[in-house]
C-alpha cells in the first residue's frame, strides 16, 4: 500500500461522502402510491416502553393480526425515555425514512411534526374527534386539520391522602393549611407537597396544573399573565415561604415524587395517575389515596394538566390505509379498557371508562373528572423551543435565583422573538 | 546466558517486572519516615475509599426495594441497607435478558479494542520511528477525528448507515467506536515509542534481525506498559458508548449493556435504580477482574542496567 | 551520570536524516511508514468524513428542518455571525472554558498524584490498581445519575457525610445553586476521568528507568528537586496525551450535565456541546448546529496546538 493508494481511497471516500449528502438533500417525490388496506403488507409501529406497557401493546397487536390476517404488524421499541425517544424518531424522519408507517407521539409534538412534513394530515379518513375528551383533540390538530389521534391520556393532577386530611382542599390556600395541619399529625411526613422541579418537560406540566386555578393559561404570546405569575409565585412560596415543599423538588421528577406519596413522606403530590396504580400495591397510602384536580381559586377553574400519547402516520408511508386502521383499532374502547386494566394508562375515550374498570381501579372514576378540565400546553410547532425557556425560568424560581414574574416576563420576552425569528 | 542485563540479552528476553529487585530492606522505618510512611498508606485508603464508595452504594442500590432506595441514608440504617433482596438480579436476568446485550456489548468492545491495538501500535511506531513527509498533518487529523462531537456525527451517520442498510446490527459499531478509542491509542502509543531508546533495536538488529522482528521482540515487549494501557483505556471506551448505540440498534436482541440499561431501568415515568444498578454489578465485576488481570503487565519495560 | 538527567542524555532519535543505508532506504522506510499509518487514516476518514462534510455544508446554508420543503438555500457565514453574536453561545463558551480549566486543572494534579502512589511498590498496588478503574468501568449515564443522587440532600451521602463530619454545607440543595452544582458536576467529573489521567500518567512514569531515579539520590537530590528536575521533564509526553485529550474531554462535556442538572438552574451550568445538542434536537435547525459544532473542532484544534507547541519535546541537537 502506498501513499498515493491511501491517498486514492480517501478522494473516493469523500466523493461517496458528498454524492450522500447530495442524495440525502434532494427530497423524494410528494405523493407517494399507497398501498391498499386489503393486500397483504408489513407496517412498522414505533412505540416506546417495553415492560407492562410493551406487553400489552404487543397483546393489542396480536388482536388487531388476528381480526386483519393480511397485514403484519413489526414493532420498532424505542427509548422509554422521553428525549431520547424523540431523537430516534427524528434521525428517522429527517433520514426521509417511510418506516415506522405509525408512530407513537408525545402530545407536544404533532404540531412540530406537521410543520415538518413528517406526519400526515389524517382528515381524508375522517377521524370522528368527538368522541374524545373536549381538550385532547386540539393537541393533534395543525392548521384546522387532525394530524393526531389521542391514544391514552395522562391528565396531571393533585394527590393527597386521605387518612391524613379528611376532605379535600377546595382553594389553593386550603392546600397549604392543609399540608401545615397533616405534616404536624403525622411524624412519618417529610413534607406537605412533593412536585417536579427539575429542570425538564414535567416542571412545565406540574406547573401548568396550578395554572387554571389562578384564572392563568398557558399561550405562547401570554406567558407571563397575572395569573399566570401568580400560580408560579405559590409554588415559590410553597418551598420558601410556606414551607410545605422541600428544597429538594428541584431534583425531582415523576418518579421521585411518587415515590414520596407512596412510602408516606408526603400529603400532597402533584403527579400523574400512575402514582394511584403504585399506591394501590403497598404502603401507607394504600387504600388512602384521594385524586383531585388542584382546586380553584377565586376568579380560577379547577387544574389538570394534559399529557399522554397520540398516534400519527408517517408522511413518506406507503401503507396508510391500514396504518389507519391499526390506529382505529389500538383507539378503540374494548382495547383501551384492556389497556388501562393492565398498564394504568388511562384511555383517551370516555366510553372506555366502564363500570367494570372502575371496579377493578376506582381511581379511573377520579382520572375521568381530571380528563374534563386537563390543560394542553401551547400547541405551537415550536413548542419544544417554548418549553426549553420556560423550563430555564422554572428551574431559575424553583432555585430562588429569581422572582417569578422576572422569569416569567424573560421567558415571555424570548418566546416573543421566537415567534418573530 | 549470564545475569547481566546486557543489551543482547534484553534484545531476545522479554523486559519482565525490575520491581522485586529493587526491594527495600525489611526494617521498620522511623521518626519522619515513619509518618511519612502511615501518611502514605492513609492517603492510599483515601484513594482506595473515593474510588468504591460510589460503588459499595451501587451494590447497595442493586439489593434493596425501589422505595428503600429512593429512601437513601434516610432510611433508618443510614450507610446500610436494611432489607436485602434480590428481586432486581432476577429481573435482570429472567425478565430483560440482561445476557444477550452483555454478550453484544462484549463483542463489539473486545472487536474494536483488537483493531484499535494492532492499528495504532503499527501506526504509532510509523509516526514516531519512520521518516514520513506530514506526520504533523497526519496526527492533528487523527485528533479532529477524535474530538469532532459525536452530536454532530450521529445524525449524518444514521443517515449513512440507512442508505447502506447498516442499522440495527452491532457490527457496524466496532468501526464506529474507533472513533473514540484510535485517537487516544495511537497519540499514547507514539510518545511511547518515542520513549523507547533507538539502541536496543539497534542492538537487535545488529544481531541479524529484520526490522519486523526487531519491532515484535524488542519493541513490542518494551512497550507493553503503553499497549496494555491503550488496549484497556479502548476497551472502557468502547465498552461505556451510549449515544452511538441508541441511534443505530433497533431491537432489543440486538441492544449493547448501556443501551439494555436505560431501557429496562426505565418506564414511562418510574426509574428503576436497583435495576440498573444490578446490572452494572453484573457489568463491572468481570472488568474489574479483567484491569485486575491486566494490571500486572502495566510493568516497567526498561530494567536497571541497560544503559551501562 | 550527573543529577541534572536531561532527555538528552537518552536518544530519543535520531535526526531524520542520518539513515543506515543512504536515500533507497529512506524511501523505503517512508513507504513502510505509509503503509503503517494507512489504516488508523483510512478507518478514521471512513467514520468522520461524511459527518464532517455535512456539517461544513450545513454550516454555510440554511436548514431547518422543521419547516418541510424550505430550499436549503446558501448564506455564507451568516450562520456563523449569528453564533458569535449570540449572548447565549458567548455565555456558554466562558462557563465552558471555565469549567474545562479548572477540572483539568484540579484533575490531573489528583491523577499524578495518584500515579506516584501507584508507582511506587507496596503491598496492595495491585488492588488499587484496578479499584482506580473500577469508576471507569461504570457508563457515564449510571455515574451522573449515582452522583445525582449522591448530592440529594435527603437520600444522598454528601450531606449525610457533612453532617457526620459536623462540616458546614450539610444541608445544602447542591443542584439548586449555581456554584455548588458546578461543585457536585466537577466532582463527578473527576471521579471518573482521574483515573483515565492517572492511568497514562502511571505509564509515563514507568517508562522512566530506575537507574535515573538512584543517580538522583546518589547525587543528594531531595524528592521534591528530583521531581521537578528529572521526573516532570521525562513524565512530558506522557503528561502532554493526558492533558490534551483531558482537556478536550472537558471542552466537550455534555452527558454528566445533561443528566445531573439539565443545564439547570436557569441555564447555568449549560456547557457548548448542550449548546449543540439543543440546537440540533429543539430547534433542529441543522445550519446553525453544523456552525457549532464545525467551531467547537476549531477551537479544539487550536487547544490542541497550543499544548503541542507548549509541551514540546525537547529537540536532541
Amino acid at each position: 500500500m502506498s501513499r498515493r493508494w491511501a491517498k486514492r481511497e480517501g478522494l473516493g471516500t469523500l466523493a461517496f461522502v458528498v454524492a450522500a449528502v447530495v442524495a440525502a438533500g434532494c427530497g423524494s417525490s410528494s405523493t407517494t402510491k399507497q398501498v391498499d388496506a386489503s393486500a397483504n403488507q408489513t407496517i412498522v409501529f414505533a412505540e416506546s416502553g417495553l415492560g407492562t406497557e410493551g406487553k400489552q401493546t404487543q397483546a393489542a397487536i396480536e388482536g388487531f393480526e388476528k381480526a386483519n390476517p393480511n397485514i403484519k404488524v413489526s414493532i420498532d421499541v424505542l427509548s422509554p425515555n422521553s428525549t431520547t425517544y424523540l431523537q430516534q424518531l427524528q434521525q428517522r424522519f429527517i433520514a426521509g425514512s417511510s418506516t415506522p408507517d405509525v408512530l407513537e407521539s408525545d402530545v407536544t409534538y404533532p404540531a412540530k411534526f406537521a410543520q415538518a412534513g413528517w406526519i400526515r394530515s389524517l382528515q381524508s379518513f375522517n377521524p370522528d374527534m368527538s368522541q374524545f375528551f373536549p381538550t385532547e383533540g386540539a393537541a393533534g390538530m395543525y392548521k384546522g386539520q387532525v394530524y393526531a389521534i389521542p391514544w391514552f391520556d395522562n391528565p396531571e393532577g393533585l394527590f393527597y391522602r386521605t387518612d391524613l386530611i379528611p376532605t379535600p382542599p377546595t382553594t389553593p390556600a386550603q392546600v397549604v393549611t392543609d399540608a401545615k395541619a397533616a405534616m404536624k399529625k403525622d411524624p412519618e411526613l417529610k413534607e406537605g407537597l412533593a412536585f417536579e422541579g427539575d429542570k425538564y418537560e414535567g416542571a412545565v406540566t406540574s406547573y401548568l396544573t396550578t395554572v387554571a386555578p389562578f384564572g392563568g393559561k398557558l399561550v405562547a404570546n401570554d406567558i407571563d399573565s397575572t395569573g399566570n405569575v401568580a400560580a408560579l409565585t405559590w409554588l415559590h412560596e410553597a418551598i420558601y415561604t410556606n414551607k410545605i415543599a422541600p428544597e429538594a423538588v428541584t431534583g425531582w421528577q415523576e418518579g421521585q415524587v411518587q415515590e414520596e406519596f407512596t412510602s408516606g413522606h408526603t400529603a400532597f403530590a402533584i403527579n400523574y395517575p400512575f402514582v394511584a396504580a403504585v399506591a394501590a400495591e403497598g404502603g401507607p397510602a394504600k387504600g388512602h389515596t384521594g385524586l383531585i384536580p388542584f382546586p380553584a381559586g377565586p376568579g380560577g377553574s379547577p387544574g389538570s394538566a394534559l399529557g399522554g400519547e397520540m398516534l400519527a402516520i408517517n408522511a413518506k408511508s406507503t401503507h396508510s390505509p391500514a396504518s389507519y386502521k391499526l390506529i382505529e383499532y389500538l383507539i378503540s374502547a374494548a382495547v383501551q379498557t384492556a389497556r388501562a386494566e393492565a398498564t394504568g394508562d388511562p384511555p383517551s375515550l370516555p366510553a372506555a371508562y366502564t363500570q367494570a374498570l372502575f371496579a377493578k381501579a376506582p381511581y379511573f372514576k377520579q382520572v375521568k373528572v381530571l380528563n374534563q378540565f386537563a390543560q394542553p400546553r401551547p400547541v405551537s410547532p415550536s413548542y419544544l423551543q417554548i418549553s426549553a425557556y420556560l423550563q430555564s425560568a422554572l428551574s431559575s424560581v424553583y432555585a430562588n435565583a429569581s422572582s417569578p414574574s422576572g422569569a416569567l416576563s424573560t421567558a415571555a420576552s424570548q418566546i416573543k422573538t421566537l415567534e418573530e425569528g | 546466558m549470564s545475569a547481566e542485563a546486557t543489551p543482547e540479552a534484553l534484545a531476545v528476553v522479554p523486559a519482565r517486572s525490575t520491581v522485586r529487585r529493587r526491594r527495600a530492606p525489611r526494617r521498620l522505618p522511623h521518626g519522619w519516615a515513619l509518618v511519612r510512611e502511615i501518611l502514605f498508606y492513609l492517603l492510599v485508603l483515601i484513594a482506595v475509599a473515593i474510588s468504591l464508595f460510589p460503588f459499595y452504594w451501587i451494590l447497595r442500590t442493586s439489593l434493596e426495594s425501589n422505595a428503600e432506595v429512593a429512601r437513601g441514608v434516610g432510611g433508618s440504617n443510614g450507610l446500610l441497607p436494611s432489607h436485602l433482596t434480590f428481586s432486581a438480579y432476577s429481573n435482570d436476568f429472567n425478565q430483560q435478558h440482561f445476557l444477550t446485550p452483555l454478550l453484544n456489548s462484549a463483542i463489539v468492545a473486545l472487536g474494536a479494542t483488537a483493531v484499535t491495538v494492532v492499528v495504532a501500535s503499527l501506526a504509532g511506531y510509523a509516526l514516531a520511528r519512520l521518516p514520513i513527509r506530514g506526520a504533523g498533518a497526519i496526527l492533528a487529523f487523527i485528533l479532529i477525528a477524535g474530538f469532532f462531537p459525536v452530536l454532530a456525527m450521529v445524525g449524518p451517520l444514521f443517515l449513512l448507515f440507512k442508505e447502506l442498510n447498516l442499522l440495527d446490527n452491532i457490527y457496524p459499531l466496532i468501526i464506529v467506536y474507533l472513533v473514540y478509542t484510535l485517537p487516544i491509542a495511537t497519540w499514547l502509543l507514539k510518545n511511547f515509542f518515542e520513549q523507547i531508546p533507538k539502541d536496543l533495536e539497534e542492538a537487535a538488529l545488529v544481531d541479524g534481525a529484520t526490522p519486523l522482528q526487531a519491532l515484535r521482540k524488542v519493541v513490542i515487549p518494551v512497550a507493553a506498559p503503553g499497549v496494555f494501557t491503550a488496549g484497556i483505556l479502548a476497551f472502557i471506551l468502547a465498552w461505556n458508548d451510549f449515544t452511538f448505540a441508541v441511534s443505530f440498534l433497533e431491537t432489543p436482541a440486538h441492544f449493547t449493556a448501556p443501551l439494555a440499561i436505560v431501557n429496562f431501568g426505565q418506564s414511562q415515568f418510574q426509574v428503576f435504580y436497583n435495576r440498573i444498578d444490578a446490572a452494572v454489578v453484573i457489568i463491572t465485576i468481570p472488568i474489574a477482574l479483567l484491569v485486575l488481570f491486566a494490571q500486572r503487565r502495566i510493568v516497567s519495560g526498561l530494567t536497571t542496567g541497560s544503559f551501562r | 551520570m550527573s543529577a541534572h538527567a536531561q532527555p538528552a542524555a537518552r536518544p530519543v532519535a535520531p535526526p531524520r536524516k542520518a539513515q543506515r543505508g543512504g536515500g533507497g532506504q529512506a524511501r523505503a522506510q517512508r513507504r513502510l511508514g505509509y503503509a503503517l499509518v494507512a489504516p488508523v487514516v483510512i478507518l478514521l476518514l471512513a467514520v468522520t468524513a461524511y459527518p464532517l462534510v455535512y456539517n461544513l455544508w450545513n454550516s454555510f446554508h440554511r436548514v431547518n428542518l422543521s419547516i418541510a420543503n424550505q430550499p436549503r438555500s446558501f448564506i455564507g457565514f451568516d450562520n456563523y455571525t449569528k453564533m458569535f453574536g449570540s449572548s447565549e453561545w458567548v455565555t456558554a463558551l466562558e462557563r465552558t472554558a471555565a469549567f474545562t480549566v479548572v477540572s483539568v486543572f484540579l484533575e490531573t494534579i489528583a491523577a499524578l498524584g495518584l500515579a506516584l502512589m501507584l508507582n511506587r511498590n507496596f503491598r496492595g498496588r495491585g488492588f488499587l490498581r484496578a479499584a482506580i478503574l473500577v469508576p471507569w468501568a461504570v457508563p457515564t449515564v449510571v455515574s451522573a445519575t449515582l452522583w445525582k443522587t449522591m448530592f440529594d440532600p435527603r437520600a444522598g451521602f454528601v450531606d449525610y457525610l457533612l453532617g457526620g463530619l459536623h462540616l458546614p454545607g450539610a444541608t445544602t440543595t447542591w443542584l439548586a445553586g449555581v456554584w455548588t452544582s458546578w461543585a457536585a458536576i466537577l466532582v463527578a467529573d473527576a471521579w471518573k476521568n482521574v483515573p483515565f489521567i492517572a492511568i497514562i500518567l502511571l505509564a509515563g512514569l514507568q517508562v522512566i528507568p530506575s537507574e535515573v531515579y538512584e543517580a538522583a539520590r546518589m547525587d543528594g537530590a531531595s524528592g521534591w528537586q528530583s521531581f521537578r528536575r528529572m521526573t516532570l521533564p521525562l513524565l512530558k509526553p506522557a503528561l502532554g496525551v493526558a492533558l490534551i485529550f483531558r482537556t478536550l474531554q472537558a471542552f466537550l462535556v455534555f452527558d454528566v450535565i445533561y443528566i445531573m442538572t439539565g443545564g439547570g438552574p436557569g441555564v447555568s451550568t449549560e456547557t457548548l456541546s448542550f449548546l449543540n445538542w439543543q440546537t440540533f434536537l429543539v430547534s433542529t435547525d441543522f445550519g446553525y448546529g453544523g456552525a457549532i459544532s464545525v467551531m467547537l473542532v476549531v477551537i479544539s484544534l487550536i487547544i490542541a496546538a497550543i499544548y503541542v507547541r507548549v509541551l514540546r519535546p525537547e529537540r536532541v541537537a
